[in-house]
């Protein structure tokens, strides 16, 4: 009807349409920003601890006089990781929890297409996630830095953390949403998710970092230019972006196959 | 009462295609949910798909939309499985039991979504939801709708692609007597544009005055497929009360050799005749009567005794 008014926009595809749909059903609902809002005070925390916390006995921490110190510190942008996978899950928990699945499945029958969308629009989220994240950290960081003695910020590590924190911060959130396709029960998918992140995996990668670098959280710390105790060294930022990517094609491509054919009653 | 139903649906003929379910089998672990069950539905027409709780009607209806895998037989739409229709949702408009909404999201949002995965027309959202009654609540969170505005929030998303077959489980549920009654000349209006429409129910009085046809299944059998017309037919009686018993059996003897009468403990329940006849005869025999009408409860009870039957047995 308005052909004569405006030239015909190309229709959106069937991914877009799909994605588009995925996007508006975490914006439709108040969720992802509760859980942006937990970002900036976990990313707070991290932050004003890392300038403020003093020397631990008996740990060799870096210290902010040194530039492993300096990057550790910036790496603490980098935590909406947490909530990216906890947002993930939860996007997926929620369609079973709301029983909306049968809805989303009779819209699109194709379920492969329709988790590949959920998959890349969570995908999407996580980034934004991360960019806020970063942008907060960062800022956060210079304000409070001036208050103690610090070695030189280092520039060019400063952008490499942002887009690792952004890119993995992406692919956590792909992994929270193939981790709910797979445990299903939400209260379990989000314990067992923070139990793991915050917990056990923090455990290996610190004190068993020759096995915990090729976990996911370990890779994160490779991805942020992270040093451990006693100047452990994780994986080359090259490396650690590859066995996240991994992990969230792998994770992403068997929770694809497991929905395929499940019965949605 | 005068009712435009035209707002978000389209007026004229519509297209249905016939739904066709052909031996289809389903079972869960070692439950037989669904038993080699075959039947079709209509265009054009409202069909009651019927079965007490249990029965096997929603496990049959998502087999039909592609929700459950068959473990044999199929269910198809205009031929074709759901699986494979370019746009579903322009083709078959559905409302299915524990279907949810996430209760944070309003009435518009959710049908948004739909739009967009269903590559939809997003315009014809307030016009669809003018057309069940929530033009009011479009704005409102779902967490705060009762029952029935879930109900017609369901039939409103089943709607939105203007499809030629709907497929509704269980949709009177929740509804108050004023919704049951718009719902039902909702269902005539949209069967007589030429959709198919297939309406599951545990009750039959609730979709009694609805149907054209029904679809009987008890235990994931079918038990039978006919007109509504024909599941009566034959089982029409009269029930009369009186005083004198006996003597009114004997004088529909004699008046109405055909007639059976069949005692009760104070009634007498008569097929074959009328109730003028019934009336008239006991007027000649000078017989008083107590109470003399229809037997209204007839299909209810016809309904009864098929779904009751053993069900070990093969379909009738």
């Amino acid at each position: 009807m308005s052909a004569t008014l405006t030239a015909p926009a190309a229709a959106p595809t069937r991914r877009q349409r799909l994605v588009s749909a995925e996007i508006l059903k975490v914006t439709s609902t108040k969720m992802w920003l509760a859980m942006l809002a937990g970002v900036v005070v976990y990313i707070g925390i991290g932050v004003v601890a890392s300038i403020f916390a003093g020397a631990q006995p008996g740990v060799s921490v870096p210290t902010l006089e040194t530039e492993p110190g300096m990057r550790n510190l910036f790496a603490q942008a980098g935590g909406a990781y947490v909530f990216a996978i906890v947002l993930g899950a939860l996007g997926m928990t929620q369609e079973l929890r709301h029983q909306t699945l049968t809805s989303t499945f009779l819209a699109e029958p194709r379920r492969n297409k329709v988790m590949v969308a959920k998959m890349a629009a969570y995908g999407v989220i996580g980034a934004i996630y991360g960019a806020v994240g970063v942008v907060f950290g960062y800022a956060l960081a210079f304000a409070l830095l001036p208050l103690k003695d610090h070695a030189d910020v280092p520039t060019d590590a400063l952008w490499q953390i942002a887009g690792g924190a952004i890119l993995g911060c992406a692919l956590f959130a792909v992994v929270g949403v193939a981790l709910g396709t797979l445990i299903r029960n939400q209260i379990a998918a989000i314990l067992g998710i923070l139990v793991w992140v915050l917990l056990i995996e923090q455990l290996v990668v610190v004190f068993l970092p020759a096995f915990g670098k090729w976990l996911p959280g370990g890779a994160l710390f490779g991805v942020l230019q992270t040093t451990g105790f006693n100047g452990t060294e994780y994986l080359p930022v090259w490396a650690a972006s590859l066995v996240l990517i991994a992990y969230a094609v792998v994770f992403g491509i068997v929770a694809a196959l497991t929905t395929q054919r499940r019965d949605v009653t | 009462m005068t009712q435009t139903f035209t707002g978000g649906t389209t007026a004229g003929t519509v297209a249905g295609a016939p739904i066709e379910v052909t031996n289809l089998t389903k079972h869960f672990g070692g439950v037989h949910a669904v038993q080699d069950l075959s039947f079709t539905v209509e265009p054009g027409r409202v069909t009651g798909f019927l079965g007490p709780n249990g029965a096997g009607k929603t496990t049959t209806l998502r087999c039909l939309l592609g929700l459950v895998e068959p473990t044999s037989g199929s269910a198809t739409i205009g031929g074709k499985r759901y699986h494979d229709l370019h746009a579903p949702m322009r083709v078959v408009g559905s409302a299915l039991e524990a279907t949810g909404f996430h209760p944070g999201r309003t009435a518009t949002n959710h049908l948004r979504i739909l739009a967009r995965s269903g590559g939809l027309d997003q315009a014809r959202i307030p016009a669809v939801l003018e057309s069940v009654g929530l033009a009011e609540a479009a704005g409102r969170a779902v967490g705060g709708f009762s029952l029935g505005m879930r109900q017609r929030l369901q039939l409103a998303a089943a709607l939105l692609g203007d499809p030629g077959v709907l497929v509704l489980d269980e949709p009177a549920n929740g509804l108050d007597p004023e919704g049951i009654a718009w719902l039902r000349s909702f269902l005539r209006y949209l069967a007589g544009q030429g959709r198919t429409v297939i309406v599951s129910s545990h009750v039959l009085s609730e979709v009694e005055q609805t149907v054209d046809d029904v679809v009987i299944i008890a235990n994931g059998r079918l038990v039978r497929a006919c007109p509504l017309t024909e599941l009566t037919t034959g089982r029409a009686h009269v029930v009369v009360r009186t005083p004198s018993t006996d003597q009114l059996v004997a004088a529909l003897a004699a008046a109405a050799p055909a007639s059976t009468v069949q005692r009760t403990d104070e009634e007498l329940l008569v097929e074959g005749l009328e109730s003028a006849d019934v009336g008239r005869i006991a007027f000649g025999a000078g017989i008083e009567l107590h109470e003399l009408r229809p037997g209204a409860d007839d299909l209810e009870q016809v309904f009864l005794a098929l779904t009751s039957a053993p069900t070990d047995g093969a379909p009738s």
